[in-house]
């Protein structure tokens, strides 16, 4: 007929198997030319009505799809929920204990922090990439894969998750532990201080910088004592986003300025050093940064425990680990 | 707006199945799809010719309906006939509608018998 409708036709049909093309160009021209000549009837000129039909039938690579059921979208409900899971599983999992492996080879090869940092960065960001690009190329494959594959990745009953202990006599035994543990590190602070009886080397030199009794050593034990209060609170109230701050704010509290001490070796008692023989050979470089990332994996471990507990006694939805 | 919308909705998911029926039955006469679009439309079953074409397609792909060119005019055509398959579905289906349509009629006068 005219230009319009042979491009229109022409792109609707190139994106088909070849063995279809004949058959469906020949019943998308009946069609168009049908809906054409009804619009002219109308009282229309004959260019206008070829486009207003080619407008009723939308886009062509639409319409060819329709035609071969071919899917419109990346991944679609068959595996969606497969690929979701599986995907937080990854990022939650897999990509913050590549970061950490990443991080601790860096300092124990002696690189310094703004390197380390850079590079955790950059490992980050492209391995995020690839988890996410490879892992959706994959199902949209599946997805598009003739066959019955989501069979095995069915759901079953055995997959729901435990219900979120939030009853006060769960909470109880995690109260206790609490304290005594924060009761214990108060006194080893205090303590040190007369030498520690346990290490022959420390037994009448304190670990500790004793210039730190000017203001650090009090400023922990503060810290200690509100850490205690916290732990009364969780008690109290459960988890509720109000604490899961507080227990941020009291992890970077006490975090911080306690690596500032430590690198920059106002933590520990000169003579304390000299006692052990400090620094043991090469050890020096491995146990310093291991002892960097330590403290900073428990805290940053410590702050998302409390988010996680926080989300799911709210009745929130938190990546189910090991049930994908 | 958004009553009108949902109102729209529910419409076309009562039509949805009925227009297999139309077609199934009407096509017991050979026809072509825009001939059977207007035919379907004179008699107050409305439907879209974006949900016709995909559905003639679809009912010939499960050979409740077979095609046959027809060339003798200037535009080619392609006449679609209900299948003895499409005959018997649609026998299926006009019980089944006539059944909802009695429990319905109950339901609404309250008689339960």
């Amino acid at each position: 007929m005219t230009t319009l409708t042979d491009r229109y036709v022409w792109a609707a049909a190139r994106t088909l198997p070849e063995a279809q093309r004949a058959e469906f160009d020949r019943e998308l021209r009946e069609r168009i030319g049908d809906a054409t000549d009804a619009l002219v009837e109308t009282g229309r000129a004959p260019a206008d009505a070829e486009r207003m039909a080619l407008v009723e039938l939308g886009d062509p690579a639409a319409l060819a799809a329709s035609y071969v059921d071919r899917p419109l979208q990346l991944i679609g409900p068959r595996y969606y929920l497969t690929w979701w899971r599986l995907v937080k599983m990854l990022y939650s999992v897999v990509l913050p204990i590549a970061v950490a492996a990443v991080v601790l080879a860096q300092l124990l090869s002696g690189a310094d922090v703004g390197d380390v940092i850079g590079n955790a960065i950059a490992v980050g960001l492209s391995l995020a990439v690839h988890l996410g690009f490879w892992t959706t190329l994959v199902f949209a494959v599946l997805e598009r894969s003739p066959g019955r594959g989501a069979a095995d990745l069915a759901w079953t009953p055995d997959m729901l998750p435990q219900l979120p202990e939030l009853s006060r006599p769960g909470r109880r035994s995690e109260l206790i532990g609490s304290l005594v543990f924060l009761g214990i590190f108060a006194v080893v602070i205090v303590w040190q201080q007369f030498g520690l009886p346990w290490v022959d080397a420390l037994e009448t030199i304190p670990l500790l910088d004793p210039d730190l009794w000017s203001f650090w050593i009090p400023y922990f034990l503060v810290l200690i004592l509100l850490e205690m209060l916290f732990a009364i609170a969780i008690y109290a109230w459960g988890w509720n986003w109000w604490l899961a701050v507080a227990n941020l704010v009291l992890n970077v509290a006490f975090v911080v300025p306690a690596l500032w001490l430590f690198t920059t070796g106002q933590l520990i008692n000169p003579e304390a050093l000299e006692a052990i023989g400090w620094p043991w050979g090469d050890a020096g470089d491995v146990v310093v940064p291991l002892i960097i990332v330590v403290v900073i994996g428990v805290a940053v471990w410590d702050v998302i425990d409390g988010v996680i507990k926080t989300v799911r006694g709210r009745g929130g939805a938190m990546p189910t680990l090991g049930r994908i | 707006m958004s009553n009108d919308e949902t109102t729209a909705g529910h419409i076309q998911e009562l039509r949805r199945g009925t227009v297999v029926l139309a077609c199934l039955v009407r096509l017991r006469q050979p026809d072509y799809g825009y001939a059977l679009l207007e035919s379907l439309n004179a008699l107050g079953i409305i439907v879209d010719a974006n949900t016709l074409y995909p559905l003639l397609r679809r009912l010939e792909k499960q050979d409740l309906l077979v095609s046959e060119w027809n060339t003798e005019e200037a535009r080619p055509r392609k006449f679609y006939r209900t299948s003895p398959a499409g005959d018997a579905l649609a026998e299926v289906l006009a019980t089944d509608w006539r059944r909802i349509d009695d429990a319905l009629a109950r339901l609404t006068t309250g008689d339960d018998r």
